[in-house]
This record gives C-alpha cells, sequence and structure tokens, in this order.
C-alpha cells in the first residue's frame, strides 16, 4: 500500500517535471522560431530602432569567450582534479583546496563577476573579452575538478595497484592508465561545465558588457547572447524582442544538445 | 585417453601406469623362472627367484606411495580416481602372484632336498603353468590397452586353469594312493599346482579392475554371464 | 616423479623476523621463511590469516598506503628491500604481481603489454613487437588475440584478460612473480589453464602464490606455507605438507577439521 503511494507520488512528481520542461521548450520554440534563419548568423545585432538585424556577432562572441575559458580552464581543471584524486587524499592542501571548490561552485556567479570587475575591469578601466573568459573561467573550473576528482575516484583501486605493481611512477599511473580509465567521466564533466557557462549573464554583464557591432577583439567589450537577450528582451522594439527570443532559443537548444551528448558519451563509453 | 589440461598430472599418470606394468613384466619373468626350476628340479633358479622377491615388493612400496602422492595433489575424480584404486589393486595383485612365484621355487628346493621326485608327475602341471604366466601377459597387455573385451576373455580363461587344477589333483590322488611313500612329494607337488592356480586367479582380479576402470562397474564376485550381459547392453 | 630436487635451493626471497602492522594492528607476527628460486612457493590459510599481507610486503605494495607499515628483513637476493632507500619502482618492476580480479588497463592489448615494458626499456618497435608476441605466448594466450592485438583489453573474456594480466607482469622479465588468488574470479577451465601456466612458469620464474583453495595448493605448489591468525604454522614441501603434516593445526585445516 505504501509502496504504490510511493510509486504514484514519484509518478506524478516526474510527469510534473516533464510537463514544465516540454512547457518551456514549446514557448521557446513558438516565440523563437521564427527568427531561426540565415539573417540571423549573418547580421550584427541592430541598432535601437532599425529593421532587421541578427545575431552573428552576440554569437562569435560567446564562442570566442567560452572557447578561451575552456582552453585555459581544462587543463587547470584537470589537472587540480587529478592532484586531488591521486596526490592529496588527507593532506591539507587537499582538504582546502576541496573547501575553496566547493565554495565557489556554490557562489553566486554575479559575485564572481563584480569579483572580476573588480581586480581586471576596473583596473584596466574598459570591459573585455578576457575579463568575460576570466569570470566563465571561475565558474567552470570549480565544477570541472569535482567531477575529474568524483571520476577519478570511481576509478577502482585494482587498477591502479595494478600499474604500481609493474613499477609505474605515481603521475603514469595517474595519467595514463586512471584518467584514461574516467575519460569518458571527465568529458561529460567537461561538457556540462561548458553548457553551464553557455547561458551565465550575470558575470559578463561586468566583464564583457556588450558590443553592437561585429569584433574580433577580444581586448574591448565583446557582444554575447546572454547580455543581448537581456538587453533585447526588456525592450520596445519587436525586432530585438524576436531576435532575444531567437537568442534564448539557440542558448537552450545548445545546452540540450551539449547534455544530451554527454549522456550518450557517457553511456557508450560505460558500455564498450 | 584425452589429455588432462595440466600436463604434468598426464605424466604422473602415465608414470605409474608404466610402473605397473614394469612390476608386471618382473613377476611374469619370476613366474617363468619358478616354472622352469621345477620343470628341470633346477635348486640355482629357484635361488634366484627367492633372490629377486624383495625387488619386487619394494617395487609395489613405491607405487603406492607414488599413487598416494597423486590422490593428494590432484584430488581425482571419475575415471581418474577408478584407474588409481584399480592400480594400487592390481599392484597388490602382482605382489601377491609374485610371492606365489617364490612359493613354487621354495617348494622346488623343499622336493629336491628330499630326493626321489624324478618319479613325480611335475610335468603334467606344465600346461597350467603356460596358461597362468600367459594369462598374466595378457592381463598386464590389456590393462596397457585397457580392453575390456580382453578381459573379458581372460575371466573365461582363468576357468581353464581351474579346470585343469582339478585334473591334476585327481591325477595326483591316484598317484599317492598307488604308492603311500609318494605322499610326501605328492603333497608338496600339490602346494605347487595350488600356487599356479592362484596366480591365474590375481590375472582373473586384475581382468576384473579392468573393467572397473573403464565401465565403473565393480565386477568381483559377479558370475560372468551377468558381466557379458550388462556389457552388451 | 615429484618435484623435489637433491640440490638444496637457492633463495630468492629470505624472509627473517617480519613483522606487519595495520595502525596499531599487528597482522604479521615473527615470520621467518624462504623463498625458493624457480620453485612455486603456496601460502593457504583461513581468512585473515595474513597470506595476502604477507605477499604485498614481498613487492611493499602497502607503501601506497599510509598507516601500514613493516618491520624485519625481507632480503632479496641479498638485499633487504625494507630500508628506506629502496627504490620501490625498481623494486616492483623486478617483483612482479597478478591479482584476484583481472584488471585489464583501458588500453588495446598490444598496449597493455607495451605500457610495462616502456616504463624501463626502450625498444624499436619490431623488438617491442617480439616481446609483445613472446609475453602473450607465454601466457598461453597468444593465438587467440593474434588478430585482434589493436582490440582494447577489456573486450576479452574473464579468463582471458587473468592471462592477459599475467602477459603484462611476464612482459617485463621480473625475478618473482606473485600472485594473489589469481583463479578466484575465474571458471574451471580457465582456472585450470592458469595452473598449467604457472607451472611452466616456473622454469623461469620464482612464483608465490596464495591461494584459498588449498586443493589448488597441492596441486601447483613444491612449497606450502600453512598461516594462521598472522603466524606461520607451518613450511615445508608440499607433498609432506599434505599427506604427513608435521603440526596437528595443520592436519585441522587441510583434512576440514578446522573450526
Amino acid at each position: 500500500m505504501v509502496n504504490q503511494v510511493g510509486l504514484t507520488l514519484s509518478m506524478f512528481a516526474m510527469c510534473l517535471g516533464l510537463f514544465v520542461l516540454v512547457w518551456i521548450l514549446f514557448v521557446l520554440f513558438k516565440n523563437g522560431i521564427q527568427s531561426l534563419d540565415w539573417a540571423m548568423f549573418t547580421h550584427s545585432t541592430p541598432a535601437p530602432g532599425s529593421e532587421g538585424g541578427g545575431l552573428a556577432n552576440a554569437i562569435v562572441g560567446s564562442l570566442m569567450m567560452v572557447l578561451v575559458t575552456t582552453v585555459i580552464g581544462t587543463p587547470i581543471g584537470i589537472l587540480a582534479g587529478v592532484y586531488l584524486a591521486e596526490y592529496g587524499d588527507e593532506s591539507y592542501t587537499a582538504e582546502l583546496t576541496r573547501f575553496v571548490t566547493d565554495i565557489m561552485l556554490s557562489a553566486p556567479s554575479i559575485v564572481l563577476g563584480l569579483f572580476v570587475y573588480a581586480i581586471l575591469v576596473a583596473q584596466v578601466k574598459h570591459f573585455s573579452g578576457w575579463a568575460g573568459s576570466l569570470a566563465l573561467g571561475l565558474i567552470a573550473i570549480p565544477v570541472i575538478v569535482r567531477t575529474t576528482e568524483n571520476m577519478l575516484r570511481l576509478v577502482p583501486g585494482s587498477l591502479r595497484e595494478a600499474a604500481f605493481a609493474l613499477g609505474a611512477p605515481r603521475w603514469k599511473v595517474a595519467t595514463m592508465v586512471t584518467l584514461r580509465a574516467a575519460k569518458s567521466g571527465v568529458i561529460t564533466g567537461l561538457l556540462l561545465a561548458l553548457a553551464r557557462i553557455s547561458g551565465e549573464t550575470a558575470p559578463l554583464l561586468f566583464t564583457a558588457l556588450n558590443n553592437q557591432f561585429f569584433s574580433w577583439n577580444m581586448n574591448a567589450p565583446m557582444a554575447n547572447l546572454p547580455v543581448v537577450i537581456f538587453q533585447f528582451a526588456m525592450s520596445p522594439y519587436d525586432n530585438w524582442i524576436r531576435l532575444a527570443w531567437g537568442g534564448a532559443l539557440l542558448i537552450t537548444l545548445t545546452v540540450l544538445i551539449l547534455n544530451i551528448m554527454a549522456r550518450v558519451f557517457f553511456r557508450e563509453k560505460v558500455q564498450g | 585417453m584425452d589429455k588432462h589440461i595440466s600436463t604434468q598430472f598426464d605424466s604422473e599418470l602415465t608414470s605409474v601406469s608404466s610402473r605397473v606394468l614394469q612390476m608386471g613384466g618382473m613377476v611374469e619373468v619370476q613366474i617363468r623362472h619358478a616354472m622352469l626350476s621345477l620343470s628341470q628340479f633346477n635348486v640355482d633358479e629357484a635361488d634366484h627367484v627367492i633372490a629377486e622377491e624383495k625387488n619386487i615388493n619394494s617395487l609395489e612400496v613405491e607405487i603406492d606411495k607414488d599413487l598416494s602422492t597423486i590422490i593428494a595433489r590432484r584430488q581425482p575424480t571419475a575415471r581418474d580416481l577408478r584407474l588409481l584404486m584399480a592400480i594400487s589393486k592390481i599392484t597388490t595383485n602382482l605382489e601377491r602372484a609374485g610371492d606365489e612365484a617364490e612359493k613354487i621355487a621354495r617348494m622346488v628346493k623343499h622336493i629336491v632336498s628330499n630326493g626321489t621326485y624324478r618319479n613325480l608327475p611335475a610335468s603334467e602341471l606344465r600346461i597350467a603353468s603356460d596358461l597362468a604366466s600367459g594369462l598374466l601377459r595378457k592381463a598386464l597387455d590389456a590393462f596397457a590397452r585397457l580392453d575390456v573385451k580382453s578381459a573379458v576373455t581372460i575371466l573365461k580363461e582363468d576357468d581353464l586353469i581351474d579346470t585343469e587344477f582339478d585334473g591334476f589333483v585327481r591325477k595326483l590322488i591316484t598317484y599317492m594312493m598307488e604308492d603311500p611313500r609318494t605322499i610326501g612329494q605328492g603333497l608338496d607337488l600339490l602346494f605347487v599346482a595350488k600356487a599356479i592356480e592362484r596366480i591365474g586367479d590375481h590375472s582373473k582380479n586384475i581382468a576384473e579392475f579392468i573393467i572397473y576402470v573403464v565401465n565403473g562397474n565393480d565386477v568381483r564376485h559377479t558370475p560372468i554371464a551377468d558381466i557379458e550381459s550388462s556389457l552388451n547392453s | 616423479m615429484p618435484n623435489t630436487t637433491l640440490i638444496p635451493p637457492k633463495y630468492a626471497i629470505e624472509i627473517r623476523n617480519l613483522n606487519f602492522f595495520y595502525g596499531t594492528f599487528k597482522g604479521l607476527k615473527n615470520i621467518d621463511l624462504n623463498i625458493a628460486e624457480h620453485q612455486v612457493t603456496a601460502f593457504i590459510g583461513p581468512s585473515g590469516c595474513g597470506k595476502s599481507t604477507l605477499l604485498r610486503t614481498l613487492n611493499r605494495m602497502y607503501s601506497l598506503y599510509p598507516g601500514q607499515r613493516a618491520e624485519g628483513e625481507i632480503s632479496f637476493y641479498g638485499k633487504n628491500i625494507l630500508d628506506a632507500d629502496q627504490d620501490l619502482n625498481l623494486l616492483r618492476a623486478r617483483v612482479g604481481m597478478v591479482f584476484q580480479k583481472p584488471t585489464p588497463f583501458p588500453m588495446s592489448i598490444y598496449g597493455n603489454i607495451a605500457f610495462g615494458i616502456r616504463l624501463y626499456e626502450n625498444l624499436s618497435r619490431s623488438d617491442m613487437d617480439d616481446r609483445v608476441e613472446w609475453a602473450l605466448s607465454k601466457a598461453a594466450i597468444w593465438n587467440e588475440v593474434k588478430d585482434k592485438l589493436g582490440q582494447s583489453g577489456l573486450s576479452l573474456s574473464g579468463g582471458q584478460q587473468q592471462r592477459l594480466c599475467i602477459a603484462r607482469t611476464v612482459a617485463v622479465k621480473p625475478s618473482v612473480i606473485l600472485l594473489d588468488e589469481p583463479t578466484s574470479a575465474l571458471d574451471p577451465i580457465s582456472t585450470a589453464k592458469v595452473e598449467e601456466l604457472i607451472n611452466e612458469l616456473k622454469s623461469e620464474y620464482t612464483v608465490a602464490i596464495v591461494t584459498h583453495n588449498m586443493q589448488q595448493a597441492a596441486r601447483v605448489s613444491d612449497y606450502t606455507a600453512y598461516m594462521y591468525l598472522g603466524e606461520m604454522v607451518e613450511f615445508g614441501q608440499t607433498e609432506q605438507i599434505f599427506m604427513k603434516p608435521a603440526r596437528q593445526e595443520t592436519e585441522d585445516y587441510i583434512t576440514g577439521r578446522f573450526g
């Protein structure tokens, strides 16, 4: 009897969640699909009042910042994760690192954005794509560190011992055996970190700000999708609102695809 | 027989089987020499047989030790276990057959030391003794090949030896009745005949164990007719 | 017929007065033992008797875990491996270990074997190929994998994986091979194949094996040590231990009158 009640309640909760998700996607699609055309990818954001336009600069800007974050953040995050799982264990340094990582994981992203504003943007007196990448990095790296460490911990100790038993030094065991064994889990962590930073708005407000025009220059304010959406969604211009929905749909689809990729990749590797 | 995954187990089984055949060969030789000493009333031959006896005994001890080791180390089952059980009993039978040969030799010496042996029908025993040593050879061959058909034939041929023995006993009794002075030597000869008959029995036992190894049936104390019908079914 | 050499054996490892501690708990008490070269020495005893602990001192595997320490002397061809200046990685390249659970690395079969070799040797491609083939042949698995060396080690069956692990250990040409319950996770036929393998390995390597299956010890070893509660109860030639043990405790364990 209790079993039935429990089952019913969980089924209900699941349906509720599924319903909400579908509703969100439906609304996004309904409003955004009309913007999803070639123009969106080729034209830059339109000036207030002007017609048409696209999101090209914002897309490029977001991509560049995310790329920089990934390129710099991935090695740092993975190496830190390797250290925590394979070397640190009980040491004071390791415990401290974990503590700091946990705090940063739960820190509000706006706080991190303000922090970068204070130490970088205010110092050089201009917004930049680099600052944006830094802020995104402060969000992404703790995620990567945590998932890397957790995935490495899942690797059975017997595999490590087998490598040690051949006379391998610890760093080789950690990188060539353990990390390799946890490869799919670590990559999943990366994809999830990527998905997370794709949609972060607050930190970019204080660091990259936005740029109306198309630009490859990371040293200046950089256009990016989240801030553009923020700006356009509450504006009075129809084409801006339309573009905002388009941008929102684009981000949502990206995040959705990244999550699905992460799942599929992980399952494939686990079974193989 | 198929090979075990453990080559060492195979070699241990082969080794102990070879030792059994070696022991059997030695016993065969003993029987032949004993019968030779009887037919010629040759004391030197008899002494030779008596001296060799201890080699057969020590071989029995060694084979038993090897068997225990194999059983302790290999935990044999099914056919392997039956083979080892059979080998244990076969060596006992061989050792006893060797004892019988030694008894014959001792009897020969006893007869010779008493003199007047030339009148006894010792040559009558020739048929039985040839049958007996031939039967042992057959049994050892059948063991080497684990040949059940051959084993059944051996069971039947032992009956022939028994018949010969009965015939000889009757003849001996007639002899002794005709001339009571020959009773002493006659009895000696009777013991010899009995020893030959027992050698035949030991060969029969060996054949029974061959059937046990191959079929798993313990056919001791089973009439031949029943054995044959169960093998044909 | 059995493997008793008349010449007194040379010892690969001599253990003197070995005591082992898990924190404050004493796992091994005053172990004195010699492991003969090119022979198989088995360790048997009930769970918790210390046999795995003893095996893991022989390649200092316990040093990976703080809180575990050994005192005493373990002499590996004359050098005490418990000394502080002992190079652990080098030791483990000379004293190999195969574990209970088969643990192929997440690499190709070729890569699995090459990993250990590359740690200490710089072989040309063709030399490496030869060595990989040699190791896989020694482990009696070459014919089964020669056409799929590029496939992942994880694609093999349990028994094959374990033989792969044995090949991996043999490939670096250690002097001693330690086997920690190597067939516990395998089916009877794979077990028999591994046992046959151990018999062949002994001509070139010294083998020490821990097994909870005492019949396996009887089949496979030349010397057997019976351990109980961290102590060495009896050590001798396998035949003698299984036919006429000197200690009553040994006989009780072997005949199943234990407990």
